[in-house]
């Protein structure tokens, strides 16, 4: 609790003879963070081993294939022979199976596509009634393709008589536009074409068709019938992709994680120092459990492997492992999501696990709400085990809105029921400025906490005064600022001036606390606790969406028969869509109080996480 | 006469809600787009992006303030 696992740094060196076996013991003791080695004069960084290649690229094409035969990754329990030579090999022949199947299927498709476009011209020409081997290159005609509005098609026949009787006009009209086909003899070409450009008449190009013959309508039953055999085709090979994948399917994701496993053993030596004829590693190992991890390298190096260690220092960056009791630990994935505290800060897992909830509660402050969203987290946290944490955060803070809901005397909004008044301590719609002050309260109450913490961070950093002057310095501001307060408003007996006093006094300290930086915050403080109103701002709004949805439910209660299921609706619809929001805004503000409002007093982070060698991502 | 006061009031209460957030919802537009960007390069950013993403939503509880103050004038 509060403190991150001692940590003690480790250099290791041996002969390159055993180096694969302590890598091997290493990775089953999973208890080594690795510092990579940069290159530098004295030493290299070392060489991947022997089989690294062709693990890679095994890894390579098993991955490949997972994708290609889209494996979802899940529990199985297959059995893997742990035997890299049949792994490849097998992973060999379904790659040529796969690949042999995904190139006919892709050349199928091909065809496939090439068939519609087709199919697509020939329909355009269905209505046409000319054998299409007519649109070749003459000598003595041209024709055109295309479109144009069907109102223009008399205007277009007019002019071409005008200038020519050598022409023959072929046309199908669809939806207010025509499609035609126009012959004319090669000598009034231009005049057609200006014709035609005058009558806004869009030509069609068509490359698809050149070699038919027939008309369109008999060769598009030819190719639709080709292209339903196509498609029987490309299912087939589908379903045999879908097959070797179901067949496959266990081998495949146990093989990936089996040879990642391989990979990262085999990589090792690049992160290491490396000479001719030896290897260092240096890293970090967590000191409780220092002793026995020496042994067993001892053990299997026999005695030759040199192994140093101390306990880490000051200035060190030393990589952290959180550590909290099981109840507090769901709340390090706050932690993980902003960042994690260096190794000789106070760890806030502890503080957040106990406002978090407390927050959120306040703010959603709701019985029945409480205990709908208890049961749905407690469901999901059984049915979704890898949002295990984050379930388990939205769970205590269920609890803390029931909690919450008994004081505020709420259960969905109700604040009586079938006559009888809950009982409450303090009532969130009709209590407004008891409620901001309660917030603001809250507010300076969390943001001193937080320099408390401060105070005992740079107390271990940096010694009494600065912590006395950089944190103290923030309280004695707020009590300066509350005594002015006070006495200007008559509310206390005290001349102003030991209000004045005290302003000033906090200005000194954090001046020399903080320099500059900490007068120019100075107004940061105030708008941190004022911040704190939006605990009353989202509490208020929740509430009263609640009762408008009760209050419009009642009007609908009123006017009986089919009147009372729009009411049942109303209710359960509007307090679902409430919930969603409450919880939403609930969570959201409280996670921002602890970030920006509480962790700006003391907390600085940074760290790097602890990641032991062989640990499963 | 009365009316139309307390209607002034409801109305300035109303207006310094609006104000500060629209003031806070287009200084977030600004800083979500950079922040979701940043994101997009370092998915480790979330935290910070979130951070910097809701600092000016005080602007709005500011406001919230200021408008419960003036309702206050009309008792």
């Amino acid at each position: 609790m509060l403190r991150p696992y001692e940590m003690s740094s480790v250099i290791m060196t041996g002969p390159n003879k055993f180096q694969e076996d302590v890598i091997k013991e290493l990775h089953k003791l999973r208890i080594l963070h690795i510092v990579e080695h940069s290159k530098t004069d004295l030493a290299d960084i070392g060489n991947p081993l022997e089989n690294a290649n062709k693990l890679s690229e095994t890894i390579v094409k098993v991955r490949s294939l997972i994708t290609a035969l889209n494996i979802k990754k899940g529990e199985n329990k297959f059995e893997l022979k742990r035997d890299l030579p049949e792994i490849y090999e097998t992973t060999k022949r379904l790659n040529e199976g796969v690949s042999k199947n995904s190139d006919e299927l892709k050349k199928i498709e091909g065809l496939i596509s090439k068939n519609q476009a087709i199919k697509h011209e020939l329909e355009i020409f269905k209505n046409i009634d000319i054998p299409l081997e007519d649109l070749a290159s003459y000598s003595s005609l041209v024709y055109f393709t295309g479109y144009m509005g069907e109102s223009k098609v008399m205007a277009l026949k007019e002019d071409l008589s005008k200038i020519t009787k050598k022409f023959m006009l072929l046309e199908d009209a669809v939806k207010k536009r025509s499609f035609i086909v126009l012959f004319v003899d090669v000598e009034s070409k231009e005049h057609a074409s200006n014709i035609l450009q005058k009558l806004s008449f869009s030509p069609v190009n068509f490359t698809g068709i050149g070699n038919f013959k027939g008309t369109a309508s008999s060769n598009l039953g030819k190719i639709e019938k080709e292209n339903t055999k196509l498609e029987n085709q490309r299912d087939n090979i589908k379903k045999q992709i879908e097959k070797l994948g179901q067949e496959h399917k266990d081998f495949l994701i146990c093989a990936e994680e089996f040879l990642s496993q391989e990979l990262e053993k085999a990589e090792a030596p690049l992160k290491f120092a490396a000479t001719k004829n030896a290897f260092l590693i240096k890293g970090w190992v967590p000191t409780g459990q220092l002793r026995s991890a020496i042994n067993r390298l001892n053990k299997t190096s026999k005695n030759k492997l040199f192994i140093h260690s101390e306990p880490a220092k000051e200035a060190d960056n030393v990589p952290v492992k959180l550590k909290n009791q099981n109840y507090a630990k769901p709340f390090e994935f706050f932690m993980n999501l902003y960042t994690l505290p260096n190794y000789k800060e106070i760890d806030p897992t502890f503080f957040v696990f106990l406002t978090f909830p407390l927050l959120f509660g306040f703010m959603l402050g709701d019985f029945g709400y409480g205990l709908v969203t208890l049961i749905l987290f407690m469901m999901l946290k059984k049915r979704m085990p890898k949002a295990k944490n984050f379930f388990s955060i939205l769970i205590f803070a269920s609890l803390a809105t029931m909690f919450f809901g008994l004081l505020f005397g709420e259960f969905f909004g109700y604040e009586e029921i079938a006559g009888f008044h809950l009982p409450h301590i303090l009532s969130r719609s009709h209590q407004i400025n008891e409620l901001l002050y309660l917030a603001i309260a809250i507010g300076a109450a969390h943001i001193n906490l937080g320099l408390i913490i401060g105070f005992v961070n740079e107390l271990k950093s940096h010694g009494f005064m600065k912590a006395l002057c950089a944190k103290g310095g923030w309280i004695v501001l707020e009590i300066g600022i509350a005594l002015l307060a006070l006495s200007y408003f008559k509310i206390i007996a005290l001349p102003i001036y030991i209000g004045v006093v005290f302003f000033l006094l906090s200005l000194f300290m954090l001046l020399k606390g903080e320099g500059i930086k900490g007068l120019i915050e100075l107004p940061g403080i105030f708008s941190n606790t004022l911040s704190y109103a939006r605990l009353m701002a989202i509490g208020l709004s929740s509430v009263k969406l609640a009762e408008v949805i009760n209050e419009s439910a009642a009007e609908m209660f009123h006017g009986g028969g089919f009147l009372i299921l729009a009411g049942v609706l109303i209710l359960v619809i509007g307090h679902i869509l409430n919930i969603g929001i409450g919880m939403l805004g609930s969570f959201l503000h409280s996670l921002r109080l602890h970030y920006v409002e509480f962790f700006t007093k003391f907390f600085q982070g940074g760290a790097e996480k602890y990641k032991a060698f062989g640990e499963k991502q | 006469m009365a009316e139309l006061t307390i209607g002034m009031i409801a109305l300035s209460s109303a207006l310094a809600i609006a104000g500060s957030a629209i003031a806070a919802a287009w200084a977030e537009k600004a800083i979500g787009v950079a922040a979701i960007g940043a994101m997009a390069e370092k998915e480790e950013l979330f935290g910070k992006g979130l951070i910097l993403t809701v600092i000016p939503e005080t602007l709005v509880i500011f406001g919230l303030v200021i408008a419960i103050l003036i309702l206050g004038l009309a008792g």
